[in-house]
C-alpha cells in the first residue's frame, strides 16, 4: 500500500478511537503524510434538551451555551492530545470538528481533505459505557472513496 | 432572510385546513362523520326525530285549521355543532396559514425579528394539523376500534391503553421527529410547543377556587416535599455508594427528584456536570417519563382511581414533568379536573426547582475539591418559573370576578338577577309548593323539617337553620317563582332533598336551585381552549423526544434512576390512595 499523504484519523477519545490512533500512527509517515483528525459531535446533542418546557429562555441559553462550552472544551482537549503525539513523531497534524450524523460528516471530511486513509476505531463492546452513537458502517463503506481501516478493539 | 424558509408548506398545509372546512360546512363528508362521530350522531338521529314529530303534529294541526305548514327550523344536534366547529376552527386557522403561506412565498423579510416571528408560523400551522388529524379523525377511531373489538377480545384495547387524542398526539411527535426528522421549515415554530403548554398552565389558573387551591397547594407541598427531598437524599446516597461522581450525582438527583428534563437542565452548568453525565441523566429521565406516561393512567383506570388521587399521584409520582400533563390529560382526555390537580403538583415542583438547585450547587462545592462557589442569590433568581406568576395572577383575576362573577366555582356562579323569564317558576310548579308549604306548617311537617335540618346539620350563617327559615324561604319562592339569594337557595336545596316531600314541589326546588346557576362563557372558553393549548404544546413537546436522547440511558445512572423513580412511582401511588379522597 503507498503512503498516505492525507490521513484522515477518526477520534473522539474513546479506548477505540485510541487504537485508532496507534495504527495511524502505524501507517503514516513523517514529512509525508498529514494526520487530519476528525472529531464529530454526534446529532444527539440537539435533542438534549428533550422536552424540558418549564425553564425560561435564560435557563435554557444558559445550559445549551454551557453544553456547547463543555464539548468544546473535550474537543480541545483531545485535539491537543493528539497532536501532541503527532508532532513527537514528526507528522503534520490539522484537526476538523464537525456536528452532524457521524457517517455523513466522515464522507464530507474524506472528501473535503482529499483523505487517501480512513481510520477509525471498531464499535464499543455491548455494555461498556459511553455515549450511544455509533457509527453506520455500511454507509461509510458504500460512499467512501478511499480505503478505510477499522482498528481492533483494544 | 435566514429564519423563514421559502416553502410552499404552510400555503399547502393552510389549503388543507380550508377544504376540511368547507368540506364539513357542505356536509360532503357527513359519512365520514357520521362514523367518528357516534355519539353525537346519535344525538342527531333523536333530534331529528323529535323534531320530524313536532312538525307532523303542527303540519296536522294547520291542515285541520286550513292554515299553510309551519315553518319550523329543526334545532341544531349535538353532531351539527361538531361539524360547524370543525368548520369554523379550519376555517379560521386554514385561512391564516393561508395568507401566511403566500406572503412567505412573495416576501422576503430581512433578517431580524420580523423574519423571525414569521418563521415560527409553518411549524405551528404543522404542528395544528396534527392536532386537528389526531383530535378529529384518529382519538374517535381508536375509540370506536376498541368498542369493536371489545366483543372479540373481552376488553377495550383504546380504553385500556389510553389511545386518545394526547398520547396518539405524543406519539405521533416522537414518530415524526425520529423517523421523518422535523422539517427545516417547521423547526422554529416546534419549539413554541413550550409557550402554549405555559400558556395552558397560566388559562388553568382562572379555573380554581380558593378553596381548591389551598387544599391542592398543602397536599402538593406535603407529598412533593417528601418525595422530591427523600428521591433527592437517596440518589446522593446511592451516588457516593456507587461511586458515580460528584456533579453525576447531583445532576442526576436534580433530574430525579424534581421535575424531571428541566431541572437536569437548570442544574447542570450549576454543578459542572460533564457532557456524558448530562446525555446519562437527560436519556434515563426520558425512558423512565415516557414508559410512566402510558402505565400510570392504564394503572389509575384498573384501581378506579378519581381525578384528585390520580392527579396527585401523576403529579408526584412521574418524574417528567411534561409526561405529568400528557399523563393526566391520557387518563381523564375529556374533562380538565386530573390536570389541574396534576398542574398543582407540577407547579409545587418547579418551586421546588430554585431552592433545589441551590442545595445541589452547595453540596457539590461541599464534596468536589476545587469547585468555585456558586451565587446564590443570582441561582435562585435566574430559575424562578415567571410563568408560575401568570397563573398566581389569572388566579387571583378570576377570583376577583374579572372573567365571572366573584365567588363562582369553576365557572359556575349565582346570579338571581340573569334568571331568565322562562326558568320561572309555573303556576302548577308553585301551587305545589305551596300545598307542601301548608303541610310542613302542620305540626308533623314543622318536627320532620326540625328533624331533617338536626340530622343533615344544615346552618344558615353561624346559626342552625329552623323550620320558619324554610317557611320564609319556600313562601319567597312562591311569590317570586325564583331563589333570591344564595343563603335561600342553599336552605331550599336541602329542604328539596328531604324524603317524603311531593315530586313536583322537590322538582320545582331543584328547578329553581338551578335555574340561579349560570356559567361564565369566559371561563367556558378557557375551558375549552385549555385542552387545545395542552393537545398542541404536547405533539410538540413530543417532537423534541429524540431516540438518539433515550439511548443514552444506561449504566449506573439507569439503575439509580430506575431505582428512586420506582420508589418514588410505587411509594407515592400507596400514599395516595392511603391518604387522598375525592374529596376536593
Amino acid at each position: 500500500m503507498r503512503t498516505p499523504l492525507k490521513l484522515l484519523l477518526c477520534h473522539h477519545g474513546s479506548s477505540g478511537a485510541q487504537a485508532a490512533e496507534t495504527l495511524a500512527h502505524e501507517f503514516a509517515v513523517p514529512g509525508t503524510t498529514t494526520l487530519v483528525h476528525c472529531l464529530v459531535v454526534p446529532e444527539l446533542w440537539a435533542g438534549m434538551q428533550g422536552d424540558d418546557w418549564l425553564n425560561n429562555a435564560s435557563t435554557r441559553d444558559a445550559f445549551g451555551s454551557y453544553v456547547e462550552g463543555m464539548l468544546e472544551s473535550d474537543a480541545r482537549r483531545e485535539f491537543a492530545a493528539v497532536e501532541s503525539r503527532c508532532r513527537e513523531r514528526g507528522l503534520a497534524y490539522a484537526s476538523v470538528m464537525r456536528f452532524g450524523n457521524p457517517a455523513e460528516t466522515v464522507l464530507a471530511v474524506a472528501a473535503e481533505v482529499g483523505a487517501d486513509l480512513v481510520v477509525i476505531g471498531s464499535p464499543r463492546k455491548k455494555g461498556e459505557q459511553g455515549l450511544n452513537s455509533r457509527m453506520e458502517l455500511e454507509k461509510l463503506v458504500r460512499s467512501l472513496s478511499c480505503p478505510l481501516l477499522i482498528a481492533a478493539h483494544p | 432572510m435566514v429564519y423563514t424558509k421559502k416553502s410552499p408548506a404552510l400555503l399547502i398545509i393552510g389549503m388543507v385546513m380550508l377544504l376540511w372546512g368547507w368540506l364539513n360546512a357542505s356536509g360532503s363528508i357527513d359519512g365520514m362523520q357520521q362514523y367518528f362521530q357516534k355519539s353525537a350522531y346519535s344525538d342527531h338521529l333523536k333530534v331529528k326525530e323529535k323534531f320530524d314529530a313536532e312538525f307532523r303534529v303542527a303540519s296536522e294541526i294547520a291542515a285541520a285549521e286550513n292554515k299553510p305548514a309551519p315553518d319550523m327550523k329543526m334545532p341544531k344536534s349535538k353532531f351539527d355543532e361538531a361539524k360547524a366547529f370543525q368548520a369554523n376552527m379550519s376555517y379560521i386557522f386554514g385561512g391564516v396559514a393561508t395568507l401566511l403561506g403566500l406572503l412567505i412565498l412573495v416576501w422576503t423579510p430581512k433578517e431580524g425579528n420580523l423574519d423571525y416571528y414569521l418563521s415560527i408560523f409553518p411549524g405551528m400551522a404543522y404542528i395544528l394539523l396534527i392536532a386537528f388529524v389526531v383530535r378529529w379523525g384518529l382519538d374517535p377511531m381508536f375509540a370506536n376500534w376498541g368498542k369493536a373489538a371489545q366483543p372479540t377480545l373481552g376488553w377495550n384495547f383504546a380504553s385500556i391503553f389510553n389511545l386518545n387524542y394526547v398520547v396518539l398526539g405524543i406519539v405521533i411527535g416522537i414518530v415524526i421527529v425520529n423517523v421523518f426528522k422535523i422539517p427545516d421549515w417547521a423547526a422554529n415554530g416546534v419549539r413554541t410547543a413550550r409557550f402554549f403548554l405555559k400558556t395552558g398552565v397560566i388559562l388553568l389558573g382562572a379555573l380554581y377556587s380558593a378553596t381548591e387551591l389551598a387544599q391542592l397547594g398543602a397536599i402538593s407541598v406535603l407529598l412533593i416535599g417528601v418525595f422530591v427531598l427523600g428521591s433527592i437524599g437517596i440518589v446522593l446516597y446511592m451516588g457516593r455508594r456507587m461511586n458515580t461522581g460528584n456533579s453525576m450525582t447531583a445532576v442526576l438527583a436534580s433530574g430525579v427528584g424534581v421535575c424531571g428534563v428541566s431541572a437536569a437542565v437548570a442544574a447542570s452548568p450549576v454543578v459542572n456536570a460533564k457532557a456524558g453525565e448530562i446525555a446519562y441523566t437527560i436519556g434515563t429521565i426520558l425512558v423512565w417519563g415516557v414508559g410512566c406516561m402510558f402505565l400510570f393512567p392504564t394503572i389509575g383506570h384498573m384501581l378506579g382511581m378519581g381525578p384528585v388521587q390520580f392527579g396527585a399521584w401523576a403529579g408526584t409520582g412521574i418524574l417528567n414533568s411534561a409526561q405529568v400533563a400528557g399523563a393526566a390529560l391520557a387518563f381523564d382526555p375529556h374533562g380538565i379536573e386530573t390536570l389541574k390537580v396534576a398542574e398543582i403538583f407540577n407547579i409545587t415542583r418547579v418551586l421546588f426547582l430554585p431552592i433545589v438547585v441551590l442545595w445541589l450547587a452547595t453540596w457539590y462545592v461541599k464534596h468536589e475539591v476545587g469547585a468555585e462557589k456558586v451565587d446564590l442569590r443570582k441561582v435562585l433568581f435566574a430559575k424562578f418559573p415567571l410563568f408560575v406568576l401568570g397563573f398566581i395572577l389569572m388566579f387571583l383575576l378570576s377570583t376577583l370576578g374579572a372573567f365571572t362573577p366573584s365567588g363562582h366555582y369553576q365557572g359556575k356562579y349565582f346570579s338571581s338577577e340573569q334568571i331568565k323569564e322562562d326558568k320561572l317558576l309555573k303556576g302548577k310548579e308553585t301551587k305545589a309548593i305551596e300545598a307542601e308549604l301548608a303541610r310542613l306548617k302542620e305540626p308533623a311537617g314543622a318536627k320532620q323539617l326540625q328533624d331533617f335540618f338536626t340530622e343533615k346539620a344544615i346552618n344558615i350563617g353561624q346559626r342552625h337553620a329552623t323550620p320558619e327559615d324554610a317557611y320564609k324561604g319556600l313562601a319567597e319562592l312562591i311569590a317570586n317563582r325564583k331563589v333570591s339569594t344564595r343563603e335561600q337557595e342553599t336552605l331550599l336545596k336541602a329542604v328539596g332533598k328531604m324524603k317524603g316531600l311531593d315530586a313536583v314541589a322537590a322538582g320545582a326546588i331543584d328547578k329553581a336551585s338551578k335555574a340561579a346557576y349560570h356559567s361564565s362563557k369566559t371561563i367556558g372558553a378557557f375551558r375549552d381552549w385549555l385542552a387545545w393549548l395542552f393537545a398542541f404544546g404536547l405533539i410538540g413537546l413530543g417532537m423534541q423526544i429524540t431516540m438518539a436522547a433515550l439511548k443514552q440511558a444506561g449504566g449506573t445512572p439507569l439503575i439509580i434512576g430506575g431505582v428512586v423513580g420506582t420508589i418514588k412511582a410505587v411509594g407515592s401511588l400507596i400514599v395516595v390512595l392511603l391518604f387522598i379522597k375525592e374529596f376536593i
